[in-house]
């Protein structure tokens, strides 16, 4: 979806003044108070507050430095190789999707223990992490592995039907829904772990993707399906990717955000969508903190539950939404208007860089302690003693989240990912801001950037209840 | 030829081997006719006390196939249905509704946080299904509750906190100062411990409330008297290894006051990680001692034995993974009292739930055995609520040594509630 940035101005400037004129609304709800059982944390005991200051002014300096130097390395892609294509699309999507009915299956009949049942621990730490994840490494993984394109093809050619019913008009707006639906399913709902709840929700999901991809196409999963579009983001910042033209492939290799200078600028809906990831993000490391939970009213040593803060959570996740978005709007807006240049689609471009540091940093801790359970469930899927895999009993393990030597290689390996997902953004934001930027638009940016630095830091080094 | 021992037919072998066949299978042939009992658990999975559901869940499928190897209960094969009340009172609620209704459980057990044992415990006096918590909060015993609730596993932490006042008093020092979070739990502390110091002719001499938000302490290490001969600490959350280095901070290597806390504060966390130096020396409360002690009864190496757990209370698959020994014995101590109780009363079914609890409730001994490896206790059938010694452990080296065991009747106190007579 291309648009032209100059249809941007307007929504842009809509956007700014409903944040000015409605400013924002917390519910806060009472909280009660009984027991305890939160583990120490290694990471406040170490001077964390020196790593988000040099971080801060790293980005700071960088975006100073490329603005003065005027000479920014070449970012380009080089061809690594090129071959046939191993395994068709459809192919391994159909297989994607059977293993989903597997899953779903198992959901709905398994194990109710969510630590025990592959639908959960599948969708949570594969699914949800260790894809984009691996993503971020090795290019679009979801492309091959997304249970609808395959069965999409297949009902398309039985049904004998190539036309559309014109979604593709609505641009990413469907997969601003879905997203922001799932995101308060994961952040607010009260089950979203349970293996029946997500079992159906997905199935229910999945069923209404299928029928829409039907009727419409099944390249519009790449702007409509929220899953499919987030992951083709985060996957831009890969050092590695294929490209795919009918039967040959070509693996590609190139400084990370090297594709991201390749994308058309970004259209509005998409823009939303970005700033829902940003926010989606923050938000879950924001509700843990001690920060917010005294400011809605719980006691951090015993938060009640979920079902006590949906309200409130809810309120938040909205008004942290609107806050990212008019932000970056803000600071886009800001830099046009002292310093030229700064078309609102090209730039928010960078934002794929942050997207996907954050994503890395903030489900590392959670893939390798969830992620432990999802080895230990296949190495024994039917629960009968079994050790497929060769694991050993006993396998899940969690004594490295109070190892003082452990944990602040975690939190090293996290501070790299924020950091460098900042630099890289700089960069892009320094390629992107067009040739008519003066070096002052990029000050209300840069400062964003610092800002966001600090923040992304701090809700991995505060103190929190999860 | 006659037929005889010495001279077997072909046909009498075969009858009597196939007659010897039938008598080796015909137990399991009735094992595996008689119905499960089914035990929901109410296991906090996911949460903020996921940290203790994952050695709640290992316990009691460690004691599930103790018993179901010694034959199950009255003959019948034993099964647990997990289900995840993520640690909320509302899902808690719900959790034991489905476990009774839907799943059709014999009763539910398993509960540790408090704010789910309330959520939950109303609900099961509305089913009337027995509901057997592993919370160790006072809850049950203050008369809070219902005649269908019991914590039969685990000592309350109004009896915990009154044993450790005599050796305090007797052997750290009389004037005491208290450190403790400003809510439900830290107040429990104040109030039951300035009591029982009290009784033991000492004082506490400063009571310090933290705000729970607080994450850095120095600003409240001079409001400690100097007077103070014992620093009373439970400190609990992320901010516990700050608490301590802070404190070694404030004292530095000059005089300080004799330590002591509840394990509360580092359960499933080694004593000897690195930061945690300044406890050396000073003492602390475990229910059960997580370094297999000297003196440890003759089924202690059993226990953790089946729940895999080493000499120092890690698993054994890893010496960095503490468990969470002062508390999870509670669920393997419930399932063995479950089992005692449902073969005494005759148990054959849900329409036999009351029947069951006043079996319960009837109970009084409970001497020490692989049924109960914390050691023996005793259950109060009025309050509902189990009684059993506890131990003050000094960290030597790094590890926690015991070094003292209260008797029961120290931690005993008044009924507050005789449930019996309550209608079911």
């Amino acid at each position: 979806m291309t648009r032209a940035p100059r249809s941007f101005d307007g929504f842009c400037t809509r956007v700014w003044k409903a944040l000015g004129a409605g400013g924002l609304a917390f519910l806060l709800a009472p909280g009660l108070a009984f027991a305890c059982a939160l583990p120490p944390s290694v990471i406040l005991t170490l001077p964390t507050g020196h790593y988000i200051t040099a971080a801060a002014l790293t980005v700071a300096l960088t975006a100073i430095m490329g603005v003065a130097v005027h000479r920014l390395p070449v970012m380009a892609p080089r061809q690594v190789w090129e071959r046939r294509v191993l395994l068709p699309l459809s192919l391994t999507s159909y297989l994607s999707f059977l293993a989903f009915l597997g899953l779903v299956f198992i959901g709905l009949y398994g194990d109710r223990d969510p630590m025990h049942n592959l639908m959960t621990l599948v969708f949570w730490t594969g699914v949800w992490i260790a894809v984009p994840l691996g993503s971020m490494l090795l290019g679009n993984l979801w492309r091959s592995l997304s249970p609808w394109t395959g069965p999409v093809r297949i009902a398309r050619t039985l049904l004998g039907r190539t036309g559309s019913i014109g979604l593709a008009r609505l641009g990413h707006w469907p997969a601003v829904a879905g997203y922001a639906g799932f995101v308060w399913f994961q952040m607010v709902s009260l089950y979203p772990d349970d293996p029946a709840v997500l079992a159906k929700v997905a199935l229910t999901y999945w069923a209404v993707i299928f029928l829409l991809a039907v009727l419409e196409g099944e390249d519009w999963l790449e702007t409509g399906e929220f899953l499919t579009v987030l992951f083709s983001f985060i996957a831009k910042v890969a050092p590695l990717w294929h490209v795919t033209e009918g039967p040959r492939t070509r693996l590609m290799r190139g400084w990370p955000g090297s594709q991201v200078l390749a994308m058309p600028p970004l259209s509005a809906s998409a823009v939303v969508f970005v700033s829902l990831a940003l926010a989606a993000l923050t938000f879950d490391g924001l509700a843990e903190t001690f920060w917010w939970q005294a400011l809605i009213g719980e006691n951090p040593l015993e938060p009640t539950g979920r079902s006590a803060v949906m309200w409130v959570n809810t309120a938040g996740l909205l008004a942290i939404w609107v806050l990212t978005l008019g932000l970056i709007l803000g600071a886009i807006l800001l830099g046009r208007r002292i310093g030229g240049g700064f078309a609102t689609g090209p730039v928010m471009l960078s934002f794929l860089a942050i997207a996907a540091g954050y994503h890395a940093a903030h489900y590392l801790v959670m893939l390798l302690t969830a992620g432990q359970y999802t080895l230990a469930a296949l190495n024994d899927p039917l629960m009968t003693g079994d050790s497929w895999l060769g694991l050993p009993p006993f396998f899940v393990s969690f004594g490295f989240l109070t190892d003082p030597r452990v944990m602040p290689v975690i939190y090293g390996l996290q501070f790299a990912a924020i950091l460098g997902a900042h630099l890289l953004a700089v960069l892009l934001g320094l390629k992107l801001a067009g040739q008519g930027a003066r070096p002052l638009a990029h000050l209300p940016m840069t400062v964003l950037m610092v800002g966001y630095t600090v923040l992304g830091l701090w809700l991995l080094s505060t103190a929190r209840t999860g | 030829m006659t037929n005889g021992l010495l001279h077997p037919t072909r046909r009498g072998l075969l009858m009597a081997g196939g007659a010897g066949l039938l008598t080796a299978a015909l137990p399991g042939y009735v094992a595996a006719q008689a119905a499960p009992v089914k035990i929901g658990f109410q296991l906090h999975r996911t949460g903020i006390g996921a940290a203790y559901g994952r050695w709640y869940e290992r316990t009691a499928q460690a004691a599930l196939k103790a018993i179901n190897d010694a034959g199950g209960i009255a003959g019948r094969p034993v099964e647990i249905l997990f289900e995840d009340d993520a640690t909320d009172p509302k899902r808690g609620s719900e959790v034991v509704d489905k476990l009774t209704q839907s799943d059709g459980c014999d009763l539910v057990m398993g509960t540790l946080f408090s704010h789910v044992v309330m959520g939950s415990a109303p609900r099961a006096g509305e089913l009337k299904v027995p509901y057997l918590v592993c919370s160790e909060g006072y809850h049950v015993a203050s008369g809070a509750l219902n005649r269908w609730t019991l914590q039969p596993g685990i000592t309350d932490v109004r009896a915990q906190i009154s044993t450790m006042a005599p050796w305090v008093a007797a052997n750290l020092g009389k004037k005491v100062t208290m450190v403790f979070p400003d809510y439900a739990f830290g107040h429990d502390h104040r109030d039951f411990f300035t009591a029982a110091i009290q009784a033991q002719g000492g004082e506490v001499v400063a009571q310090i409330a933290v705000p729970p938000t607080e994450t850095s302490f120095t600003r409240y290490f001079p409001q400690i008297p100097a007077e103070t001969e014992v620093l009373y600490h439970v400190m609990v959350g992320p901010a516990v290894l700050t608490f301590v280095k802070e404190l070694g901070e404030f004292y530095g290597t000059g005089a300080k006051p004799a330590l002591f806390g509840f394990i509360d504060s580092l359960e499933a966390v080694d004593t000897a990680t690195p930061g945690l130096e300044f406890l050396e020396g000073s003492h602390f409360w475990e229910a059960h001692p997580r370094v297999k002690a000297a003196d440890a009864g003759e089924h202690e190496g059993h226990y953790r034995a089946a729940v895999g757990v080493d000499d120092n209370g890690a698993s054994v698959s890893d010496a960095a993974d503490v468990s969470t020994y002062s508390h999870m014995f509670s669920t393997w101590e419930t399932l063995y009292f479950i089992k005692q109780a449902m073969e005494a009363s005759g148990y054959t079914g849900p329409a036999d739930r009351q029947k069951l609890v006043e079996a319960m409730e009837a109970i009084t001994d409970l001497p020490y055995g692989i049924e109960r490896p914390q050691g023996a206790k005793r259950f109060n059938g009025k309050t509902h609520q189990v009684f059993g010694a506890q131990h003050i452990s000094q960290v030597q080296g790094g590890k926690l040594v015991k070094v003292h065991t209260t008797t029961i009747d120290e931690g005993m106190y008044e009924d507050a509630v005789d449930y019996t007579t309550m209608y079911f």
